[in-house]
């Protein structure tokens, strides 16, 4: 279980996000709706320790606090972001970034169980293992992308928008896959702008406004809200 | 043929020292001017032990390698960490570590000419001839070439073929996600450094072989190992092999058909023409 209690980053004199408080257990899928700049990505670049957060923050991973622990110790409690630029290595081939994804050193031992995994779970990546990740389409680095995160056996999966700049088709099997991942006993934790297809699949969501979370519940609730249905369903 | 084949036993050497600066650049990110005075110490550290032992040169790469690796680590952590971490971005690091590099350069060949004297130094050491094609050449360029291609291809497997050089790799091309994959980017930079000088100091040793060096000679090396990072490309192993074998091709072909004075020129105007015409290297892509 994934924990935070009020995480506050600051952007030079602008607050980007005042405490926000957020959980994710293991096996479910927990979507955060917002705008653009409500703060979505912060919270998630925040919770990695790419962000510095402001006194007063927790956070807590199966009750340890990593609150102030830099990137790579963070991954290896079990925590893995897929961020919004995908933090693939772009000139690198598929498997050499599948086999950086096993670099923690509790995901080593199972590296090839994992590889293993993810190639079930993405078989495209499978056909292609020696392409250079830089010359593929947007929907297949993104299957690179969480390919490597899932290789370093995370019990939580971070994802910043992961729908973004896919066609229709390739989200729907994205979120599919997402699925997969969750019944595999992942926690997933989802920012995104694609209300309908996230919540779809979401047990919990929340919703965040310009740094604030300004409502929560689980995921049929959220889909009937007329809140939710005007500002992110487009209904 | 003959300019073909000095060509490239000087452009294999180059090699070897060039990776230094590309470890150094492509990995680290810090831009080290001082890195021909390291090649030059590992130029005196080879003249030394021959004068002392009559041993091989080649022998001397044994303690110059782990020494310049010592070196260069404690600059490293020193000199270098406090601009990494104060520097709020990626220029404005390349300034600061360029300006603290070249004062360090100055530092290094004030202990040199301090320790080493000021004059030209060379060693003699199987200057015989080897014939290749028919030709006369010169032993210890050849076995130069040998030892730099030997490690050059050592670095390179290394490189692509162990967790720790996939992991130098990743920092490479993308620092922030290598620490989302649990690398310790500050460490791994601090290695990339550290083993950058080392190979640099053995290019010295070799180069030393069949090279007139004195202490302030060295910026004369950090500028080839500079023109043939750039012109293969930052970050791009492959390209830096290739490029340097342009180099040693274009100057001993210039040498030799125009004017021994002009390889310096020549080089520059061979860098000249890929920063305004290819200015991401050989194989580099240009990027947005």
């Amino acid at each position: 279980m994934l924990e935070t209690r009020n995480v506050s980053v600051l952007y030079g004199r602008h607050r980007a996000l005042e405490n926000v408080s957020a959980s994710v257990a293991k096996g479910e899928i927990v979507v955060m709706l917002g705008a653009n700049g409500a703060g979505k990505s912060t919270f998630l670049r925040a919770i990695a320790g790419q962000t510095r957060k402001m006194d007063g923050a927790t956070v807590l991973m199966d009750g340890t606090d990593i609150t102030h622990r830099p990137p790579h110790e963070i991954v290896e409690t079990g925590i893995a972001l897929v961020p919004e630029d995908r933090g693939i290595f772009a000139d690198l081939t598929v498997r050499e970034n599948l086999i950086l994804g096993a670099h923690p050193a509790r995901a080593r031992a199972f590296e090839a169980d994992n590889l293993e995994r993810v190639l079930t779970l993405f078989p495209k990546l499978a056909e292609r293992p020696k392409q250079i990740v830089r010359t593929m389409s947007g929907g297949e680095r993104q299957m690179v992308a969480i390919g490597r995160a899932m290789m370093s056996a995370p019990a939580i999966l971070l994802l910043d928008e992961p729908s973004l700049g896919l066609a229709p088709m390739l989200c729907t099997e994205l979120f599919r896959a997402l699925a997969r991942i969750k019944d595999a006993g992942v926690g997933i934790f989802l920012v995104e702008q694609n209300a309908k297809q996230s919540l779809a699949i979401a047990d919990r969501g929340y919703l965040l406004d310009n740094g604030h979370i300004v409502g929560a519940g689980n995921a049929a609730a959220l889909t009937k809200d007329e809140k939710v249905k005007a500002a992110y369903l487009g209904e | 043929m003959d300019i073909v084949i000095i060509g490239l036993l000087l452009g294999g050497t180059y090699a070897l020292m060039a990776m230094g600066l590309q470890l150094q650049y492509g990995v680290a990110r810090i831009m080290n001017l001082a890195n021909g005075e390291m090649l030059i110490a590992g130029a005196f550290g080879a003249f030394w032990f021959y004068l002392g032992t009559k041993a091989s040169p080649l022998l001397a790469l044994l303690f110059v390698i782990p020494l310049a690796f010592a070196l260069n680590w404690a600059i490293y952590r020193v000199l270098i960490l406090p601009l990494v971490r104060r520097a709020k971005s990626q220029g404005k690091l390349e300034v600061d570590s360029i300006l603290a590099t070249f004062g360090l350069s100055f530092i290094f060949i004030g202990i040199m000419v301090a320790v080493f004297g000021a004059q030209y130094t060379d060693y003699a050491y199987l200057s015989e001839p080897i014939f290749i094609f028919g030709e006369r050449y010169g032993l210890n360029r050849v076995v130069a070439f040998l030892a730099s291609a030997a490690l050059c291809t050592g670095l390179y497997v290394w490189l692509h073929k162990t967790r720790a050089g996939l992991a130098l790799r990743a920092v490479s091309v993308n620092p922030s996600a290598a620490g989302l994959v649990s690398i310790n980017v500050a460490r791994t930079s601090a290695f990339a450094f550290a083993l950058g000088g080392a190979v640099t100091a053995a290019g010295g040793v070799l180069l030393s072989m069949y090279l007139t060096f004195d202490a302030s000679y060295g910026v004369v090396f950090t500028l080839k190992a500079l023109i043939i990072v750039i012109l293969g490309g930052v970050g791009d192993i492959r390209g830096t092999i290739v490029a340097a074998f342009i180099l040693g091709l274009a100057e001993t072909a210039v040498a030799t058909l125009i004017d021994p004075g002009l390889t310096l020129a020549a080089a520059y105007i061979l860098f000249m023409i890929v920063l305004l015409v290819r200015p991401e290297g050989l194989f580099g892509r240009r990027t947005a």
